[in-house]
Order: structure tokens, then C-alpha cells, then sequence
């Protein structure tokens, strides 16, 4: 954990020194790597009393937790090799560079914190860096990255007040200890804890910023955070406190809540996405989307829900970021990710194609690639506890597929519309294919995973069932695969219609009644975040006017008060010296008078 | 042999205006740096065979009682580390040879007079040796004999001889009330209550110290004679003949002789409270440099006032502390207004700017008498005024500590305009450096202002948790 944080520094430190900076950031994230696959399967607790007030400095190994950095490791490792490449010739990339090892040591912090207190410490760290990251991007970064600070601040505040409620509750802050029922209290410390896990993993409606971010950072930066760690802390926060800290049953409150939120999520960043006319902006709203579909998951509280979403978080890390790896090699080889300038890329830039073929197949639960599995298996869960989360799930999906039909139509096939576009380099091509493969492997072989990962995690509570293999639920696969064949046609159709596969979902969004939707949130009048600006403008306005009245003391008052004053002493010296004399004799007449009395 | 210290200044004096003037010119320069070096050893090391060992035929011969305690000590430090700085500039300033040796002369001459004045124990020898030192100063702050320089010292001369008549008058009071000139008789004396006129003349007395010292009213000769000498000479007034001649004698006489009760108390509050304020505020309008160092003098002599006019032990040690420290970092500043002006040329601060890039060891070492001044911590100033306000609130005068506290602001204020204009900002002339030994006095007085902010509790133990001894005597 302190490796990459220790150099992080000296990235920073070598900011002036180019190559060696690059080289130590992969070798630093390599390190990493391999030191996370030595801790695999360890079971260790690091302890040691921290600044006297009781908590401790206290780090704990299991197999949720090692599984969480192996693959933030990983993440870290192919990103910043692809970014090393991506970002050569950009301003700040040294920093970026550095700052994305700082993030990861944090990441790692807080993933292996037993105690709220530390892990809240590293959570809000992260904040930072993160504002840090988004800056780097340019002009207007500036502003979204102040935007992606405010959100993620306001939730992580509201994560400090569950972990209040919880040290109040539990009369501990060690994480292993706490077990506290959703009554009461305890269901006001779990909201806010639910608040600041799902925010972090960017649920709606705590998203706004991520498509913001998404044209305005670096991409490599929107590869690794929104779209691989980011996910990766806020459900492995939510798991830990849905499963450890709070005991829920499947039919609680807690968990309709958190299904709402999960199937509000995908249905609606889902349709946002399905409008989008950039490709990173695209990718964005589907990171918020499949958010939906693990919060979902997690939020059914059965075992095959629980998988279901842990399977997905990992899934949706790996298609994820290879999307956003596609989407910058695009962007680094044409200059732009503009789906109306783009198309006919299939052609030149092959590698690029089928990998984002594999993943946007992955992504939209087209057997037998990963997404298929996972998502098979959240669809179980939710058809158990409501007909209602399974079809928005469904319907989650057959947008997400129509979508990126649209996506791939319109960048990679169609007429060129730029001649002598290259094929990416190789070191950014190798992190694209080797994310891809996983994609694969975790599809065609997911008992690798899911055996080994992540029915440990749930133990005992599994009921000797083996979620691993072909989905057991045949019905449930027909479904998926006849609303697959819906998207198709849907696109076919859409296309025929308007002769473009850029415009094949135009129905969808200028339907009746969406599209008033639509208009609002594209002019973000929708968005939490500006609402409150909003709120805040008026707060500001109020205190502005009183603080000009402070001012005017400050800088009116106090120094004409002053010059008077000063004034007034400066012309009473008058330079003669029978003044100066008739001023001294005068004094100690009084003085003498008042000694006398 | 305290007495040495006058007799071997007074000796070597003589003997360098003895023929054969070449040679001696070039060795004035070198006595005078030798006597208070020795003086500043002596002061630090306080050896008791030095001290205490009477030269009987000596004593007698002069007629004067000498007795040294720690007070004296620090005010003989004090003196020769201020007597250094001011004869380091001379050496740098004045570069006609004849003029030098006449001014190293009187000099010798002024300190002399500090040094008997702050080690005599008889209220006559104190008035002879504050005239010597006082006649003195007139001379060298005229010592241009332009006509500034002879305003500024005319209107010394006419201030300081209306103090003199007050003196004068009062003591020939007193020894008509008690017969003898030592400072215990007459303490004796006044201390049996209901004489009026013997109330008059302790008035009259402290008054006359007060002009001296540049106490608001009293003050107004200050800022001419300061600002129309030459440099060494405001290093030396500024620093340390109107300390020792109106702040030193008063904290003496009262703790020694007249004692402090509540009238005293009260008027002496007062007056401290409207020095720093009438002293900080008149500060803040000037323009010219050494004008407003010499308000700011007023205004920490106010500092020093009123710290002594809680009559607590921590109030006077740290009225005494702030003495001392007021002559170190005053000092320091004129130093470096002089190395400025003998660059420049000027003393307007609206022609001055980005000095601190031209010349880095005044700039800097003026940042620390600035901050020293305003009372910034870890430097000696922060230590002195704490005690005074610490002081002044625990004796109960809330108000008062309230002022000290926001005069304080005022000075920060001020301290940062010459600041601002003189050494940071855009600069706009081609200068350099001052010469050797004024920026060897710029550092040594840097160097004290550090070393004893960051020894604060040894400089307590040794030098100030003694000065116990004056009050209950």
C-alpha cells in the first residue's frame, strides 16, 4: 500500500525528466501488481495504535478485500501503460502520472482499513487526487473537476455522518466488530453509508459529474476511475456494509431502497446514454448505468443477487475500461470523439474494432461473454423479489444493446469519413487485448471467478448452491437472448427509417413524453448539482451582502478612521519648538495636580 | 572597579587628543570598538571580582557611589552593543577622517555618560552624568551643521534644558527634605506621607525624565533630532540615550527612591497608553523613514511605560526586557535606514523600492527587526510584550492590555507600509549593497534579536528573574 504512494512522489519529483518518470510510474504499478498477487489469498491484520485517542491504525487482509486490490492493481497496471502512451506529448502528464499512483495507494488504503475512522481518511483523500486528475485535463476541466469535489464532498460527509452514527451505535469503529440492525438510528447510519458508497461508485443521483468528466478529463482517467476503481470501492463499501456491519433481511426496507435506486439508476442513465452524440460521453452514462444494475444486485440480499452484482462490478470494470481504452485510441488516432465525424473505422483500425466488439457484446449480455453471466444472474435475483425490477433490468438491457449498436455503427462501420486513420500503438493496444480476453475468459470459464472469489466472500450463507456454469434458469436466457434480437431489430429498423446509424435510436428519443425529458436534462436543469448551485447562489448572495458591510469596515472605516486620527496627530507637530516646550510644561502642571490630590 | 569603566574611557580619551593627531586617528577607531566590546564581556559575564572589588582611593577620589546590579548589567549590554553598532556605521558613513575622530570622541564621550548614569547610586551623580551625555548628543546631532541638523538639535537643546531646570528644582527639594543625595536617604525621606511639596518635586522630576525619554506629550523634539542626525548618531539616540537617560532613570528612581503608588500608577498607565497609541498612529502617516522609526520609538517606549506601571515583578521585567529588546531592534532599523541612505541618498519612502533584491542582507535582516518590533514569534519582541500584556491583565488593567494588544496591530501596519515601499515591490534604482561593517552591525543586532527570542527561558533565568531584587527593595 505505501509503494505507490512512496512513488507517486518521486513520479512527481521526476515531473522534469520524462522517460524516467513514465518508466517509473509502470514499474511502480507493476510492483504493485505483483504485490498484490504474493498477498492473494492472505489473511493478515496490521494493527498499531494511531494518535492516542483510541483508534487504531488498523489494516485488514481477507479475501474480499485481497480480491478488490489484485484488481485495482491490475487495473492500475494496464491503464498506466496505455496511458503512459496516451498522454505522452500533454501537458501535466507527469502529474497525472503521479497523482493516479497516489490514488491507487489510497485506493488500497481504503479498501484495507478495518477502521472507519482510517478508511474515511483515505475515502476523502481520494477526492482530492481526484480533483487533481480531472483538472489536468484542460480549460474546462476546472470547473467539472470543482463539481466532481462538491457531489463527491457532500456525499462523503454524509458518509462521515453514518460512520458517526455507527461508532455512536456500535460503540466501535473497527469495521470486523460492527453489527448493527436498520432500526431507528441504525437505518438513518445505514442511509448515509449507502449515500457515500453509491455515490462513490457514481449511482444516480450522484452521476452528474462523470459524463462532464468524461469530455472535459483525460480519458485514461475516466478508463480508470469512473470506470474501474471507482466501482470497485463504492460496491466493495456497499457489499461490506449491506453484508458485515448491518444485518438485513432479503424483505427489508433497506433492500427495496436499494433496488429502486439500483433499477432508477440503469433504466435512466440508460436512455441517457442511448441519446449521447460523443462516444465518451456515451461510455459515461453507461458507467452509471451498469452502477444500476450491481446496486440491484447487491440490493436483493440473496445470494445469487450478491454474486450476481460482485460478478458484475468486476465484468463491468473489465468491458468498461477496454471501452474507454477504445474510445481513446479513437480519439488519439482521429483527434476527436464526435460520432458524427466518425465511422468506417472497423476498416483501419481492426484491433480496436474487435476488441470493442468483444466488450460492447460483454456489456450489453450477449452469451457467452462475461456481462451475459453476471447479468443472468441479477435477473434471478431481482425476478425473485419483483416482477417490476426485473423488467426494468430488461428493459435496462435492451437499451443498453440498442445503444451500442448505435455506438458501433457509427464509429466503426458506415462511410469513412476521415481517410488514413492508423491502427493504435502497441503499448496502447496490449492493456485493450489482454481486458478483452478476460472478457473471454470470465465468460466462457466463470467458475474460475466465481468459485474461487467470490463464494468465499458469501461463506456459509450460500446454501449449497453453485451459481457457476450455464445459468440455471432457462426461461430467463430465452428472455434475454429474444430482447437482444428486439434491440437488432429495433436498430434495423431505426436505420432503414433514417438511413443513418447514428439516428436509428432518433424514435426512442424524440418519443412522446420522453422528449421533454430529454430537453430538461440535457440543459441540466435535471441535475442535483445545479439545483443546488442554485440554493447556494442564494446562501452566497445573502452572506456576499453581508460580508460587503464587513468589508466596508475593513476597508473604508478602519483606515479613513485611522487617517483622521493620524491626521490629526501629524498636523498638531507643527515644527516649533515653543509649542513642544508649552506642551511639556503643561503636562506636568497636570500631572503634578493629579499627584498632588 | 565598576569605576573603570568611566576612568578608562576618560583616560584613553585624553590621550588620544594628545599630539601627534595622525596615528591617533587611525587608533580611535580601535579603542572605541575595544572599550565596548569589553563593556558588552563585562555586562554578559557579571564576574564578581570585577565587580565588587573596591579601589578604595579611587572611589573616594571621584566621590561617587557607585553600585551595580542587574539592571545595570542589562542596561551596560544594552549600551555596548548599541555604542558597537552605531561606531560600525560611523567607520562606513563618514568618510572624512577628521570628522570620524571627532565623532568617535564624543562617541566615548556619550557612553560614558550612560555608563555612569546607569551605575551610580546618588541622584546627583545620575543628573551630571545625564547632562554629560546629553551635551553630548546635542553636539552630534548637529554634527552636519546643515539646518536640519541644527533645528533638530536647537530644539533638543531647549527640551532637554527645560528638563534639566525640572531636575534641578526637584533635587534641591529633595536635599532640603533629606540632607544627602543617595538614593536611600532620600527614599527615607519622601516615603513619610503628606508633604506636598515634596510630592511636587518627584512631579517635577519624573516629568523631567520624561521629556528626556520622549514620553507622548513630552516627545515632540523626537522625530527632528532622530531623523536630522547623522546615521550613527539616530543609531545611538534612538537606541540607546533617551532609554538610559528618561526610561532607565525612571524605572531607578521610582523603584529606588520615590516608590510606586497609585497615583503614580495610574498616571504612568496613562501616559504609556497614549504613547503607543498617539506614537503608533503618527507612525503610520509618515513618509519619511527615520520619521516614523522615531515614532515608532515613541510608541514602544509607551510599551515600556506601561508594563512598568503594573509595579508587578513580571510587569517590570518585562518593561525592562522590552527595553532592551527595543534598543536591539531599533537600532537594527536605523542601521538599516542608514545603509539605505547612504545609498540612496534619501529617506522618502515613496522613492524607494525592491531594495530587499539589490540589497539582500539589509533587506532581510530589516524583515527580522520588523517582525521583532510587531511582536511575532519565536523573535525577542514577541517575549517582551507578552510579559507586558500578560502583566497588565493579570494586575487588572483589562483596558489597557486591550489597547497594547491592538497598538499592535497599528504597528504591524505601519512596519509593513516601510516595508512595502523600501524593500519589497518593483524596483527602480541600480544599488548596491551596503558597505562591511554596516551590514556587520545589521547581522551582530539580527543575530541578538534570534538568538535571544530562541533562548527566551535562559535569558529569563539569568538575566531578568534577578531584576526581583529591585522591587522589594
Amino acid at each position: 500500500m505505501i509503494l505507490p504512494m512512496v512513488l507517486g512522489i518521486l513520479v512527481f519529483a521526476l515531473r522534469r525528466a520524462r522517460p524516467a518518470a513514465d518508466l517509473c510510474a509502470v514499474i511502480a504499478t507493476a510492483a504493485n501488481l505483483a504485490v498484490s498477487i504474493l498477498l492473494f489469498k492472505g489473511n493478515a491484520v496490521f494493527s498499531r495504535a494511531w494518535i492516542g485517542l483510541g483508534f487504531e491504525f488498523s489494516l485488514r487482509l481477507y479475501n474480499l478485500s485481497a480480491f478488490i486490490i489484485l484488481a485495482m492493481a491490475a487495473f492500475g497496471f494496464l491503464l498506466t501503460l496505455y496511458s503512459v502512451v496516451f498522454m505522452r506529448g500533454k501537458s501535466g502528464a507527469c502529474l497525472f502520472h503521479a497523482l493516479v499512483l497516489i490514488s491507487l495507494a489510497l485506493a488500497n488504503g481504503a479498501v484495507l482499513a478495518n477502521n472507519l475512522i482510517l478508511m474515511l481518511f483515505f475515502w476523502e483523500a481520494l477526492g482530492i487526487t481526484l480533483w487533481g486528475m480531472i483538472a489536468v485535463g484542460g480549460r474546462h476541466s476546472f470547473r467539472t473537476a470543482t463539481k466532481a469535489f462538491i457531489i463527491l464532498g457532500i456525499c462523503d460527509l454524509c458518509l462521515m455522518a453514518g460512520i458517526a452514527v455507527c461508532g455512536h451505535l456500535a460503540g466501535t469503529l473497527t469495521i470486523s466488530k460492527i453489527t448493527i440492525t436498520t432500526g431507528g438510528l441504525g437505518g438513518l447510519a445505514f442511509i448515509f453509508m449507502a449515500i457515500g458508497a453509491i455515490s462513490k461508485a457514481g449511482s444516480m443521483p450522484f452521476h452528474t459529474w462523470i459524463p462532464d468528466a468524461a469530455t472535459d478529463a483525460p480519458l485514461p482517467f475516466m478508463a480508470i476511475f469512473p470506470g474501474a476503481l471507482e466501482k470497485l470501492l463504492g460496491i466493495y463499501l456497499l457489499t461490506r456494509i449491506s453484508l458485515d456491519m448491518f444485518t438485513l433481511s432479503p424483505d427489508s426496507w433497506a433492500s427495496f431502497a436499494m433496488m429502486s435506486v439500483g433499477a432508477i439508476t440503469l433504466v435512466g442513465a440508460v436512455l441517457m446514454a442511448l441519446v449521447q452524440k460523443d462516444y465518451k460521453r456515451l461510455l459515461s452514462y453507461h458507467a452509471i448505468s451498469q452502477v444500476g444494475y450491481m446496486i440491484l444486485g447487491i440490493g436483493t440480499l440473496l445470494p445469487v443477487g450478491i454474486i450476481g452484482g460482485l460478478f458484475h462490478m468486476i465484468n463491468n470494470a473489465l468491458y468498461k475500461s477496454c471501452l474507454f481504452l477504445t474510445g481513446g485510441s479513437v480519439e488519439k488516432q482521429t483527434g476527436t470523439t464526435d460520432l458524427e465525424k466518425l465511422g468506417g473505422l472497423g476498416r483501419m483500425m481492426p484491433v480496436t474494432f474487435i476488441c470493442f466488439i468483444i466488450t460492447a457484446a460483454s456489456i450489453s449480455g450477449v452469451p457467452p461473454f462475461n456481462g451475459f453471466f453476471s447479468k443472468e444472474l441479477i435477473y434471478d435475483g431481482a425476478l425473485e423479489r419483483g416482477k417490476i425490477f426485473y423488467f426494468a433490468a430488461i428493459f435496462g438491457s435492451f437499451l443498453t444493446a440498442a445503444s451500442f449498436l448505435k455506438l458501433g455503427h457509427a464509429a466503426f462501420l458506415g462511410k469513412p469519413q476521415k481517410e488514413d486513420v492508423k491502427e493504435a500503438p502497441v503499448a496502447m493496444l496490449v492493456p485493450m487485448i489482454i481486458i478483452a480476453g478476460l472478457c473471454i475468459l470470465f465468460g466462457l470459464w466463470n467458475s474460475l471467478p466465481i468459485t474461487e472469489i467470490f463464494r468465499p466472500i458469501l461463506g456459509p450463507g450460500l446454501e449449497g448452491h453453485n451459481f457457476a456454469g450455464w445459468p440455471a434458469n432457462k426461461n430467463l436466457v430465452l428472455v434475454t437472448i429474444l430482447v437482444l434480437i428486439a434491440a437488432v431489430a429495433n436498430h434495423l429498423w431505426g436505420f432503414k427509417r433514417t438511413g443513418s446509424g447514428l439516428k436509428a435510436v432518433d424514435h426512442i428519443h424524440y418519443a412522446p413524453g420522453l422528449r421533454t425529458v430529454y430537453e430538461k436534462t440535457e440543459k441540466g436543469k435535471l441535475d442535483p448539482y445545479n439545483l443546488g448551485m442554485k440554493l447556494a447562489d442564494v446562501f452566497a448572495g445573502a452572506a456576499a451582502s453581508c460580508d460587503k458591510a464587513i468589508d466596508w469596515i475593513y476597508n473604508n472605516f478602519t483606515p479613513s478612521a485611522a487617517g483622521v486620527i493620524t491626521g490629526s496627530i501629524v498636523k498638531l507637530h507643527d515644527g516649533n519648538y515653543r509649542t513642544y516646550m508649552l506642551w511639556s510644561i503643561a503636562a506636568t502642571a497636570i500631572i503634578i495636580s493629579f499627584l498632588l490630590k | 572597579m565598576p569605576s573603570l569603566l568611566i576612568l578608562v574611557p576618560l583616560i584613553g580619551l585624553v590621550a588620544l587628543n594628545l599630539p601627534n593627531k595622525d596615528i591617533m586617528r587611525k587608533l580611535a577607531f580601535w579603542f572605541a570598538l575595544g572599550l565596548f566590546i569589553t563593556q558588552i564581556l563585562l555586562a554578559i559575564q557579571h564576574h564578581p571580582v570585577f565587580w565588587n572589588y573596591q579601589l578604595e582611593k579611587m572611589d573616594s577620589f571621584f566621590r561617587v557611589n557607585f553600585s551595580v546590579d542587574h539592571l545595570s548589567f542589562i542596561m551596560l549590554l544594552c549600551i555596548g552593543i548599541v555604542s558597537t553598532a552605531s561606531l560600525l556605521v560611523a567607520r562606513h558613513t563618514i568618510h572624512d577622517e577628521k570628522e570620524r575622530f571627532k565623532l568617535i570622541n564624543l562617541l566615548i564621550i556619550a557612553s560614558i555618560g550612560m555608563s555612569g548614569t546607569v551605575m551610580t547610586s546618588d541622584i546627583f551623580s545620575m543628573y551630571i552624568f545625564l547632562e554629560i551625555t546629553a551635551i553630548a548628543s546635542f553636539i552630534l546631532i548637529a554634527f552636519e551643521k546643515n539646518i536640519y541638523a541644527l533645528e533638530g538639535a536647537f530644539k533638543y537643546l531647549m527640551l532637554s534644558a527645560t528638563a534639566t531646570i525640572m531636575i534641578l528644582t526637584s533635587i534641591a527639594i529633595l536635599i532640603l527634605a533629606a540632607g544627602s543625595t543617595s538614593f536611600s536617604d532620600i527614599s527615607q525621606a519622601v516615603r513619610s506621607p503628606g508633604n506636598n511639596i515634596v510630592v511636587v518635586a518627584i512631579g517635577l522630576f519624573l516629568c523631567g525624565l520624561m521629556i528626556k525619554g520622549g514620553v507622548v506629550p513630552f516627545h515632540a523634539w523626537v522625530p527632528d533630532a532622530y531623523s536630522a542626525a547623522p546615521a550613527s548618531v539616530s543609531v545611538l539616540l534612538a537606541g540607546i540615550v533617551t532609554k538610559v537617560a528618561g526610561i532607565y532613570t525612571l524605572i531607578r528612581t521610582i523603584t529606588a527612591i520615590f516608590g510606586l503608588d497609585g497615583a503614580t500608577r495610574s498616571a504612568l498607565l496613562m501616559l504609556g497608553a497614549i504613547s503607543i497609541l498617539v506614537g503608533a498612529f503618527a507612525a503610520l502617516g509618515q513618509k519619511n523613514m527615520k520619521r516614523m522609526l522615531a515614532y515608532s520609538s515613541i510608541s514602544q517606549i509607551g510599551y515600556i511605560i506601561i508594563g512598568f506601571g503594573t509595579g508587578t515583578f513580571l510587569g517590570i521585567a518585562g518593561a525592562v526586557f522590552h527595553l532592551f529588546n527595543h534598543s536591539m531592534f531599533k537600532a537594527l532599523l536605523f542601521v538599516n535606514a542608514s545603509a539605505v541612505e547612504s545609498r540612496l541618498g534619501t529617506m522618502d519612502m515613496d522613492k524607494m523600492g525592491g531594495l530587499s533584491a539589490k540589497m539582500p542582507v539589509t533587506g532581510a535582516t530589516s524583515v527580522i527587526g520588523m517582525l521583532s518590533a510587531a511582536g511575532i514569534p519565536p523573535l525577542s519582541g514577541f517575549w517582551s510584550k507578552l510579559m507586558i500584556i500578560v502583566a497588565l491583565w493579570r494586575s487588572g488593567d483589562h483596558a489597557y492590555s486591550i489597547i497594547a494588544i491592538l497598538a499592535g496591530v497599528v504597528t504591524l501596519a505601519y512596519l509593513l507600509i516601510m516595508q512595502r515601499k523600501a524593500f519589497f515591490g518593483k524596483d527602480n534604482e541600480s544599488v548596491s549593497e551596503a558597505g562591511l561593517g554596516i551590514k556587520t552591525a545589521s547581522v551582530m543586532l539580527a543575530g541578538v534579536l534570534v538568538g535571544i527570542g530562541i533562548s527566551f527561558p535562559f535569558i529569563f533565568n539569568r538575566f531578568l528573574a534577578p531584576l526581583r531584587e529591585i522591587i522589594h527593595r
